[in-house]
C-alpha cells in the first residue's frame, strides 16, 4: 500500500482506515498566466500530537518563480458596516496567541520551476506549559517571476518602464494543544431594509477556546413565509465579530414584513478535513426586517 | 548425448526460472490486491488557493514631462486573477509604491494610484475592456477593497491602473518597481 500512495500525501500516522487527504490541482488557468502561484491546503492544523505538517506550493506558469516564506500574524477583522479584512502584522505582535514567534518553515527561499512544484514544511516549537486552546499565525507565501531587467528604450535617451507583479496568499495555520472547546455565541441581531437591499447584522462572540468554524445562512421571506432568497457565507470566529448579510430587496409583490431566518452550524464545511473540525454549537434565530 | 543432457538441464533451469518468476508476481499481485480489498479509505479533495497574474500594468516608454495614465478598464491594465473555492470570502490588500527607480536608486519617478484605479470582476473574465459595474466593483480605491470579496465560479479578477509622471528633467534609463497583492481566506 506504501506504493500506492505517493511520498507526498503521506502522513506519518496514516492507515488504510484513516483518512487520506489528497490535495488537488483543480484550478485550469483560463488565461495563459505570465506569473501565477497555488498554495495547498488553505488551511494548516498542527497539534501537540501533530507537530509537523506541510504545504504544497506550485508554480502553474511557464516561467520560474522565487517563492519567499514568511509569517505574520491576522485575523479577520470586520468593521462597524461588517466589512471583513484579514491585516497582517510582521513586527511588535503582543497578541499571546500568536504562534508567529515559534513555528517554523524549511525552505523560507526557493525557486519553483515552471509548471513545478515544491514541498514547505512546517515545524511548531511551543513553549513549556501552553495554556489549553488554539494559537494562529499566517504562512505568507510570496512569488514573483525571476528578475528581469526592465526593457530598455528603443531610444538610448529614453525612459521605459517595468512593474514587477508580486503575489502573496497569506494561509492560516492553528496550533492547537490540550481540551478544546468550540462555542459561539450570538449577542445581536439587527435587519434595516434601504432603497436596495436588506442588511443583516450579526454580532457573534466566541466563548471557546478555539476559533469557531462554520457556515452562516440566512433566509429571507416574506410576511406569508414565502421564501425569497437565501445567503451563505463561511464563518470564522476568533474573537468577537461583526458579519452582514446581504439580501437583494424584494420586488413589491412580495409581502412585508420580512423576516430573516439565521442558521449556524459547524456542519457542512468542505474545505476543511472533518477530523480537523472542533465542532461547536448551532445557533437558530429568527429576526423581523425594519 | 553429453549435450542433449546439458541442452534438457538449460531448458529446465529457464522454465524453473520462469515459474518461479510467475509464482512470485502472482502472490506479490495477491498481496496488493488483498490490501486494496482489505483496507477502506476516505478522501477529502482540499481546494487550493491560487493567484496569477497575466497582463503587467504597461506604462511602456515614456517622455520627459508627459504623464502616462493607464486607465483600470483600459487593454493595458494590470491583471491579476484569484481562483479557489467558489464563494468563498476573501481578503485582498494591495502595496502600492510611489516612485519607479532605476536599478542603481540615482533617479525616480513618481507612480501614482487614485481612489478609482481598480475594479474587481466576480465573472473572473480577465477583460479590463468589459467590466461593467454589474460585474462587480467598478472602480473602486486599490487601497480598500470591498468586504464581501468572493471568489466567483470562474475565479475572481482584480484589473489595476496608475499614472506614472516623469518630470521634466527625468534622467533616462529603465525604471522599476514591485506592487503585491495579498490574498487570504476570511473563513478560515
Amino acid at each position: 500500500m506504501k506504493k500506492l500512495i505517493p511520498d507526498l500525501f503521506k502522513n506519518g500516522t496514516t492507515s488504510m482506515k484513516s483518512i487520506i487527504i489528497i490535495i488537488t490541482s483543480v484550478f485550469v488557468f483560463i488565461f495563459e498566466a505570465s506569473a501565477a502561484v497555488m498554495v495547498a491546503p488553505t488551511v494548516v492544523f498542527l497539534s501537540a500530537q501533530k507537530r509537523t505538517d506541510r504545504i504544497i506550493v506550485q508554480n502553474p506558469s511557464d516561467k520560474p518563480s522565487e517563492v519567499s516564506i514568511r509569517f505574520s500574524y491576522g485575523l479577520p477583522l470586520t468593521d462597524s458596516l461588517g466589512n471583513i479584512k484579514v491585516e497582517l502584522q510582521d513586527s511588535l505582535i503582543t497578541d499571546p496567541k500568536s504562534a508567529t514567534d515559534w513555528i517554523q518553515a524549511f525552505p523560507r527561499k526557493v525557486i519553483v520551476p515552471a509548471m513545478g512544484s515544491q514541498i514547505i514544511r512546517l515545524v511548531a516549537r511551543p513553549p513549556k506549559d501552553l495554556p489549553d486552546g488554539e494559537y494562529w499565525t499566517r504562512i505568507v507565501v510570496s512569488s514573483k517571476e525571476t528578475e528581469e531587467a526592465a526593457p530598455a528604450s528603443e531610444n538610448l535617451d529614453g525612459i521605459s518602464t517595468q512593474i514587477n507583479l508580486i503575489m502573496q496568499m497569506a494561509i492560516m495555520v492553528k496550533y492547537r494543544t490540550g481540551e478544546l472547546v468550540s462555542n459561539l455565541e450570538l449577542v445581536d441581531v439587527k435587519a434595516n431594509s434601504s432603497d436596495e437591499l436588506i442588511k443583516v447584522l450579526l454580532d457573534f462572540n466566541n466563548i471557546g477556546n478555539v476559533s469557531y468554524m462554520g457556515i452562516l445562512t440566512g433566509t429571507l421571506f416574506d410576511a406569508d413565509g414565502k421564501e425569497i432568497s437565501k445567503n451563505r457565507v463561511n464563518l470564522a470566529v476568533y474573537r468577537d465579530m461583526r458579519r452582514c448579510l446581504d439580501f437583494v430587496k424584494p420586488d413589491e409583490t412580495y409581502k412585508t414584513p420580512y423576516k430573516v431566518e439565521l442558521f449556524i452550524t459547524p456542519d457542512g464545511r468542505i474545505d476543511v478535513p472533518p477530523e480537523d473540525m472542533i465542532k461547536g454549537n448551532k445557533i437558530s434565530y429568527s429576526v423581523i426586517v425594519e | 548425448m553429453n549435450m542433449k543432457r546439458i541442452l534438457n538441464l538449460r531448458i529446465g533451469i529457464v522454465l524453473f526460472g520462469l515459474l518461479t518468476i510467475l509464482i512470485l508476481f502472482t502472490a506479490v499481485s495477491n498481496s496488493f490486491a488483498q490490501e486494496v480489498a482489505v483496507g477502506s479509505a476516505t478522501a477529502t479533495v482540499l481546494t487550493a488557493l491560487a493567484i496569477a497574474s497575466s497582463s503587467n500594468i504597461a506604462f511602456g516608454n515614456v517622455y520627459q514631462g508627459i504623464a502616462t495614465t493607464i486607465d483600470n478598464t483600459d487593454a493595458a491594465a494590470g491583471i491579476f486573477k484569484v481562483t479557489g473555492q467558489v464563494d468563498a470570502g476573501i481578503s485582498l490588500y494591495f502595496q502600492l509604491p510611489e516612485y519607479l527607480s532605476l536599478s542603481d536608486g540615482s533617479s525616480r519617478m513618481t507612480v501614482s494610484f487614485n481612489s478609482t484605479d481598480c475594479s474587481v470582476d466576480t465573472t473572473g473574465a480577465d477583460s479590463p475592456t468589459t467590466m461593467n459595474g454589474t460585474k462587480g466593483w467598478l472602480d473602486g480605491d486599490p487601497r480598500s477593497f470591498p468586504g464581501a470579496a468572493q471568489i466567483g465560479s470562474a475565479g475572481t479578477s482584480i484589473y489595476l491602473g496608475g499614472k506614472v509622471t516623469p518630470s521634466l528633467y527625468q534622467a533616462a534609463g529603465s525604471y522599476s518597481g514591485d506592487i503585491i497583492l495579498t490574498v487570504s481566506y476570511n473563513g478560515t
